[in-house]
């Protein structure tokens, strides 16, 4: 049965995405096998969830260079793949109304299936191998969306500079993984857990560190962020999808599925957490120096996945998992919601919205729930994960750091909502959410409000089937418990954040101390600069290396006598 | 003396004045209309007809390497002979298929498919041959045959100019491979490379003579910086030459180069490393050059240039630690990269048919935009070998390349773990201009009239050849059959 449940939640939707691109010029039927495949795909994910277990249901052996296809649905791998199929049903449904008009469609809705199947696949794969390959895959499918506009140029650079990116820190993991089954002679990805303290320090920190890089980049965690704010191009359902709710959060699964592995390494846990320290900080505040939507959330990702890196790397593993799962519901919703109201008032800039909440109810409510749950106020599911990460941190300079990104944070969600949906109405009437809109929008809002109910049976599905993480079982009321006393630190933060926006107007004297730090922030801090750097060396690298291809028969034929030469040269050397 | 192997040979040979005169016949009797396409028809025929020797040899050579001797020649058929010969005879069938609208009623088309026939004969006969003459023999042969493909278009100055340079740089090439072959006989009194293996030392005039068929056969597999010529015979050639070329010929020097290198076994590390290397510069030189160019063609030669840079890495590889899964890894690269490269000259050609068949005009990056609404099958075809090359899965490209790298790594040596690291970052380096290309096609069309529609000789090998990148990268044992008796050809076991 399981194995028959996991063919289904990595299948469906690649045979979806097959089909609609065969009957991709009936749009009505192509819409249809889209919705269909999806929505049966999370259906199969969601039943999978009492299966789950640390066996292997799927084994194909490849031969002995490409070793054994495994797929594992254990607790972490089925959640992920739930998390994608179900918010992946979600949004094919929001596209329905959200694309409708829009050329080329069978290209649309099959890169999202195959993004779809791709990302249950990485969740519940047993192979290191097939993890690089479902890792780049879902890359190109981010990679195919974002510059979905091809026509618009900035589309095409953002895409391929996701790409890029991304990929450069993939390099950690395909010579990580390349490093460690070398060693341990198996693709396997339990073998690695169970052995890698048979390997030598060196090589542990290797494939470790490698690990990191492609997580960082993958999470767009500092110093490889940049490219998630450029990859807001995509229509926003792929934002949403992709680069809110499941792709990111890949790293974040990567540092918890390996944490047993690597934690023991020298420096590796403070890495993570610092990396996650300076993300939650840094997203928080570049979130609050930019007036694009959609730019806002996607440096509110950057800053949530910062706290979920901080939190696998100081050992409070099922809170990571905990706020992923909050944030993947209420940062959909967040994409979601914004997506009906850029599709009303056909436009992302925030100064010419506002107003909004009396033509748009129903978007502006769901908003609203998914920035109370983003902000921390209970009892909204965002409230207990994070509330959880805290604890974690204790009272040491982490839990200081991170309660300044909570003030951050309430401020710049509070400006956001206000932005758009009160204060004067700037922009030209929209309509409120459509159905096919409402569908997906009221599901994930209800999800939003009720998830942490779940931390009990989440706590004993992880726990039950991971057996190198340790985790220890706890039930909803243990969680309430132990959650509640804590708030009496963080709620007050949040509070003083909020306060600060609200009256910004009479603390003027003392935002102009700051307006370095806001500058520092609308520019990135400066990590663009790398990015442009780079491609300037690249470039006159490029041109330089034009110099030899010069098209000169007498230039090259020189070129064949040094070669020549210096074969020759080798050749005495070494006979010497 | 085993006659499919034979026939696998003399077939290509003995039917390319066939088809030279089937097609030239017609016209000189001065009837009404002359034949074109006849020639095609007979180079067709026979390309089919060679599969089915090819598939006894297949069998035959599972038992051991297979001799072929007439007279004093001798050949012998084995595994990588096999390789080269399958991925010919694919290409050259899909080459053959897709030029017969592109290049139809051309002057001198019949001279054309009897000058492929011959090239694929060639190649065959450069893998099977067993001693240093023979190689030399069917390499120039090979090189002879390509130095004529290039100018087909020779009212073109710019096609005559390509291979102009290209038949000096290849000519001066085969010289220094001769020299090679001068000092070896001088220093060991045969050419014969099994022979050689054990008479073969570690003397200088032996160092001497590798340095010879490193830099000699460098050249016609476009080492960098012996690669100067590529661009432009590759880019001005016709579209199905430029995929024989770009997709075979170049990985053919290769495996002349690797094959002769590891009979002067004693040296054979030394080479490795150099080979490696060199893998390295092309990595970097292909795709820092690719990244400044728009013309469609010319890119995609340089892209060559890049992957060959993978292929030498392998090799350089799999010549140090001599493992026979190491060279399968190189020998995988070469077949996949075939494929893709030819799936992208044939999409590009393809569209260049389409669009401005008449002016032969260079198809730069702007002139792919509107490709998937009016042309979808090129356009599609176009993406899917261009992220094959990049390495993405689920493409053939990410299995081969994750074989080299993963012998890189399993070599267990620190420099050469390094290598693989440049490689893969040099992948990321190559998604600028492939990802650029793949996105162009989907733009929206601009306002232009015409273009005509595709025919289905174009699009036949469009489509297998998409199906089979897509196929081999879900399933990359589907081609072990041929890869693993390549790579134990040449190499040991473990």
């Amino acid at each position: 049965m399981a194995t028959w449940l996991v063919a289904l939640t990595i299948g469906l939707p690649w045979i979806g995405a097959a089909l609609v691109v065969t009957f991709g010029r009936r749009l009505k039927l192509a819409e249809a096998l889209a919705v269909s495949s999806a929505v049966v795909a999370a259906i199969a994910g969601l039943a999978l969830l009492p299966f789950a277990s640390s066996a292997p249901v799927i084994r194909v052996p490849a031969g002995e260079i490409f070793g054994e296809f495994t797929f594992v649905p254990d607790g972490l791998g089925v959640f992920m793949a739930v998390v994608a199929t179900v918010i992946g049903a979600l949004c094919v449904i929001f596209s329905l109304d959200y694309m409708r008009g829009e050329t080329q469609l069978s290209r649309y809705y099959g890169f999202v299936l195959l993004f779809i199947g791709a990302m249950a696949g990485l969740a519940l794969t047993g192979s290191l191998l097939l993890l690089v390959l479902f890792w780049e895959l879902v890359a190109l499918c981010s990679y195919a969306l974002i510059a979905f506009h091809a026509d618009d140029p900035r589309a095409a650079a953002a895409g391929i500079k996701a790409l890029i990116i991304t990929q450069l820190g993939g390099v950690g993991l395909l010579v990580g993984v390349l490093v460690a089954s070398t060693h341990l002679r198996s693709y396997d990805i339990s073998t690695l857990l169970a052995g890698i303290s048979s390997l030598d320090p060196a090589t542990r920190g290797i494939v470790a560190f490698g690990f990191l890089a492609a997580a960082a980049a993958k999470s767009a965690q500092l110093p490889f962020h940049t490219w998630l704010p450029d990859a807001m191009e995509a229509p926003t359902p792929v934002s949403a999808l992709i680069h809110a709710a499941t792709m990111v959060n890949a790293g974040v699964y990567l540092i918890v599925r390996f944490v047993p592995a690597f934690g023991p390494v020298p420096g590796w846990t403070t890495a993570v957490m610092l990396i996650g320290l300076l993300s939650a900080l840094a997203g928080a505040a570049m979130a609050l120096s930019t007036t694009d939507l959609k730019r806002v959330l996607a440096y509110s990702t950057i800053s949530q996945l910062g706290l979920m890196f901080y939190a696998a790397g100081a050992g409070g593993i099922f809170a990571a998992q905990f706020h992923l799962l909050s944030h993947s519901v209420f940062k959909a919703l967040l994409f979601l919601a914004a997506g009906a109201v850029i599709h009303a008032t056909g436009t992302r800039e925030m100064r010419e919205m506002g107003g909004l909440a009396k033509q748009m109810p129903v978007v502006a409510a769901t908003f609203a729930i998914g920035t109370l749950a983003l902000v921390g106020v209970p009892v909204f599911n965002g409230f207990w994960s994070k509330e959880m990460i805290l604890e974690t941190a204790g009272h040491g300079g982490g839990a200081a750091v991170l309660l300044i990104a909570a003030a951050l944070t309430a401020m710049y969600a509070l400006r956001t909502t206000w932005m758009v949906f009160y204060g004067a109405a700037r922009a030209a009437p929209g309509q409120d959410a459509s159905p096919a809109m409402r569908t997906a929008l009221i599901p994930l809002a209800v999800g939003t409000t009720t998830t942490w109910l779940l931390a009990g049976p989440f706590s004993r599905l992880l726990a039950g089937t991971l057996p190198y993480h340790r985790l220890k079982i706890i039930s909803t009321g243990q969680m309430i418990t132990s959650v509640v006393p804590a708030t009496a630190l963080a709620l007050p933060v949040v509070a003083v954040g909020l306060i600060i926006w609200w009256e910004r107007g009479r603390l003027v004297p003392l935002t102009a101390h700051l307006r370095g730090i806001e500058r520092a922030a609308a520019g990135g801090f400066g990590f663009e600069w790398i990015n442009t750097g780079v491609i300037r060396l690249t470039e006159s690298a490029a041109a330089a290396m034009s110099l030899v291809q010069s098209g000169l028969l007498a230039r090259n034929l020189a070129l064949v006598m040094a070669a020549l030469l210096a074969a020759l040269v080798v050749a005495a050397v070494v006979a010497r | 003396m085993s006659v499919p192997a034979f026939l696998v040979i003399a077939l290509p040979m003995f039917a390319a004045p066939l088809a030279y005169l089937s097609g030239h016949i017609g016209r000189s009797q001065g009837m009404i209309r002359p034949t074109p396409g006849r020639a095609r028809i007979t180079a067709l025929v026979v390309l089919l007809a060679m599969w089915v020797p090819f598939a006894l040899a297949v069998q035959q050579v599972a038992h051991g390497p297979l001799t072929i001797a007439v007279g004093v020649i001798s050949l012998r058929v084995d595994g990588l002979t096999l390789l080269l010969a399958a991925v010919a005879l694919v290409l050259g069938t899909l080459a053959v298929l897709f030029a017969g609208p592109d290049l139809y009623g051309e002057d001198g088309e019949e001279k054309f498919y009897a000058a492929v026939l011959v090239l694929i004969g060639a190649i065959i006969g450069v893998g099977a041959a067993g001693d240093l003459f023979n190689l030399w023999l069917w390499f120039e042969t090979m090189a002879v045959t390509s130095y004529v493909l290039v100018p087909f278009y020779r009212q073109r100055p710019a096609a005559l100019e390509a291979a102009v340079k290209y038949l000096v740089q290849g000519a001066v090439g085969s010289l220094i491979v001769l020299v090679g072959i001068a000092l070896v006989l001088f220093r060991t009194g045969t050419l014969d490379l099994a022979a050689l293996r054990t008479a073969a030392d570690h003397s200088g005039v032996l160092l001497a003579a590798g340095a010879c068929f490193v830099v000699g056969f460098g050249v016609k597999a476009a080492l960098v910086p012996l690669h100067t010529w590529l661009p432009d015979a590759h880019a001005e050639a016709p579209t199905a030459v430029s995929a024989l070329l770009s997709g075979i010929v170049i990985q053919t020097g290769l495996a002349a180069m690797v094959r002769t290198l590891s009979a002067l076994a004693p040296s054979v590390h030394t080479w490795g490393w150099v080979l490696a290397g060199t893998g390295a510069l092309n990595m970097m030189a292909g795709n820092l050059l690719a990244l400044r160019q728009v013309q469609v063609k010319r890119l995609l030669a340089f892209s060559s240039v890049s992957q060959m840079g993978y292929i030498a890495l392998g090799a350089g590889i799999a010549l140090v630690t001599g493992q026979a899964l190491v060279f399968q890894g190189a020998f995988f690269h070469i077949l996949t990269h075939a494929l893709m490269k030819t799936l992208a000259f044939l999409a590009a050609g393809a569209l260049l048919y389409v669009l401005h068949a008449e002016t032969h005009g260079p198809l730069v990056v702007d002139d792919l935009s509107g490709a998937w609404q009016r042309y979808p099958l090129p356009a599609f075809a176009l993406s899917v070998a261009v992220l094959g090359l990049a390495g993405l899965p689920p493409l053939a490209g990410f299995m081969s390349k994750w074989q080299i790298f993963a012998a890189g790594i399993e070599a267990g040596n620190t420099v050469i773990a390094l290598l693989v690291v440049f490689a893969a970052l040099n992948t990321t380096l190559s998604f600028a201009y492939y990802g650029r290309l793949a996105i162009a096609v989907y733009r929206r069309p601009p306002q232009f009239g015409g273009g005509r529609s595709l025919p289905v000789a174009m699009a036949v090998p469009l489509g297998a050849l998409s199906l089979a990148v897509i196929a081999i990268g879900m399933w990359p044992q589907l081609v072990s059959w041929l890869t693993a008796p390549a790579g134990r050809a040449l190499g040991g076991g473990l």
